[in-house]
């Protein structure tokens, strides 16, 4: 059977607002797979003091999948953690936004805030749009993200196919290694269908 | 006169609209070394990218036969499957893939091409410990990522590595050595020189001396803008060495 669709994994709280308590912790993985056509709003509030999220995610488009990703980190308590990493691979005419929003609210210090988003497109007909956002009220945090949206690299896949790794296998294996961080948070058995169906 | 197993003739190549390769001509026969020196900017690693396929450059003149086909013809993989090798100045990182998985792949198209039943996963695992051993490269190294955080000597102990598991007819050795400290030049020499038969040949291609104190070529070439303007035998190195490219 193929899989589509979209899976999220290590949490039944998702995607309605989730609020992360005083020291908890919530770790998750979001899948999206050919054949997508949806918003998806994830609104994560750090709650208390030191909540920790680790959230990341990826997502395979082609066709004229279109996959609008929503997500919102609010850190409302100070000394709270949270870390996202997000890789996608848009192909055909599929058309991804990502929209990401970390908001630190002024009594929030000390917070530590993460994200990245990183994109690869296989075909010129393929939209990526990327707008990672900061909004920060407190003076005493470390933030960071990144946002890169590009096509696949020649000199790799002219490593790959000089090995005689044919060039459609070779293209497949960039997109394993382009998914590898998101990919290994995953069950091993899901991981390998997903690769699979590349 | 041994039979030739790589003939170029009159090679031009462009790369953006550059003029890279004026007209080489070499032929390689087989069970024989040649190296190929030459100052920075000489064409010498286009040489090598214009003979395993590399895309980015557009050859404008001239042919290049090995074993008898018309190489320019083949894709990259095509070249990797008739027995051509290519040890990259410049090892690409693939973080991701196993250096397993990626041998793994690299084995089995091959042998899909050539007609042959797959390898079973032992037999599969056996040539890689054979091979690992033989570069003295730890068995662990199998589930790292394909060059993913190594340093210099690793990288190309691992192309050599891959040479061997490949076994290639022509091995083409893209400076191997820079970077190189004596021990990491010492295994690489190594590897070639064990890897020496009469049907299997080798063309070095290198800046400085240094590697052939330890793989001893039969033949050695100076490549000077896009030209071979020298051809000689082991004392060219020396000549080279005493009076640099200028000379020449």
């Amino acid at each position: 059977m193929k899989m589509k669709g979209i899976y999220l994994l290590g949490t039944d709280k998702l995607p309605s607002t989730v609020r992360i308590g005083e020291g908890e912790k919530v770790r998750t993985t979001l899948v999206a797979l050919p054949g997508v056509a949806a918003d998806v709003n994830l609104e994560v509030v750090l709650d208390g003091e030191g909540a920790e999220l680790d959230i990341a995610g990826l997502y395979v488009c082609s066709g004229s999948d279109r996959l609008n990703l929503n997500v919102n980190v609010r850190h409302d308590r100070g000394g709270g953690i949270s870390r996202q990493l997000f890789r996608g691979i848009a192909g055909g005419g599929s058309a991804v936004e990502f929209n990401g929003l970390v908001y630190v609210a002024p009594d929030a210090q000390k917070t530590k805030a993460s994200q990245e988003s990183r994109a690869l497109l296989l075909s010129r007909g393929a939209r990526v749009q990327a707008k990672p956002q900061l909004e920060i009220y407190a003076d005493d945090v470390e933030c960071s993200h990144g946002a890169t949206v590009g096509f696949p690299d020649e000199e790799e896949l002219f490593y790959m196919r000089s090995r005689g790794i044919p060039e459609e296998e070779a293209r497949r294996l960039q997109m394993v290694s382009f998914l590898a961080p998101v990919l290994e948070r995953l069950p091993q058995e899901f991981a390998d269908r997903i690769t699979e169906e590349l | 006169m041994k039979e030739k197993l790589l003939e170029i003739r009159n090679l031009c190549a462009s790369a953006d609209g550059h003029e890279i390769l004026r007209g080489i001509d070499l032929e390689v026969g087989r069970g024989e070394v040649h190296a190929i020196m030459g100052p920075n900017g000489a064409g010498k690693s286009t040489l090598s990218a214009v003979l395993a396929g590399k895309p980015d450059y557009t050859v404008t003149d001239g042919s290049v036969g090995f074993g008898g086909k018309n190489l320019l013809e083949m894709t990259p993989e095509e070249r990797s499957w008739a027995g051509l090798f290519l040890s990259f100045q410049y090892p690409v990182e693939i973080p991701g893939v196993s250096i397993t998985n990626f041998m793994k792949a690299a084995l089995s198209a091959r042998r899909k091409a050539w007609g042959k039943p797959e390898m079973t996963p032992p037999e599969f695992l056996k040539l890689m410990k054979e091979k690992m051993a033989f570069v003295g490269m730890k068995p662990e190294f199998a589930k790292r990522d394909v060059n993913a955080g190594f340093s210099g000597g690793e990288k190309k102990r691992n192309e050599i590595f891959q040479m061997a598991m490949l076994s290639p007819v022509l091995s083409i050795l893209d400076e191997t050595d820079s970077g190189l400290d004596v021990d990491a030049l010492r295994v690489v020499a190594e590897g070639v020189n064990s890897m020496r038969t009469p049907e299997t040949s080798f063309v070095v291609i290198t800046h400085y001396n240094r590697l052939l104190e330890y793989i001893v070529p039969d033949y050695v070439h100076i490549l000077k803008e896009g030209r071979i303007v020298r051809t000689g035998g082991v004392e060219l190195v020396a000549e080279i060495e005493k009076n640099g490219y200028a000379a020449l």
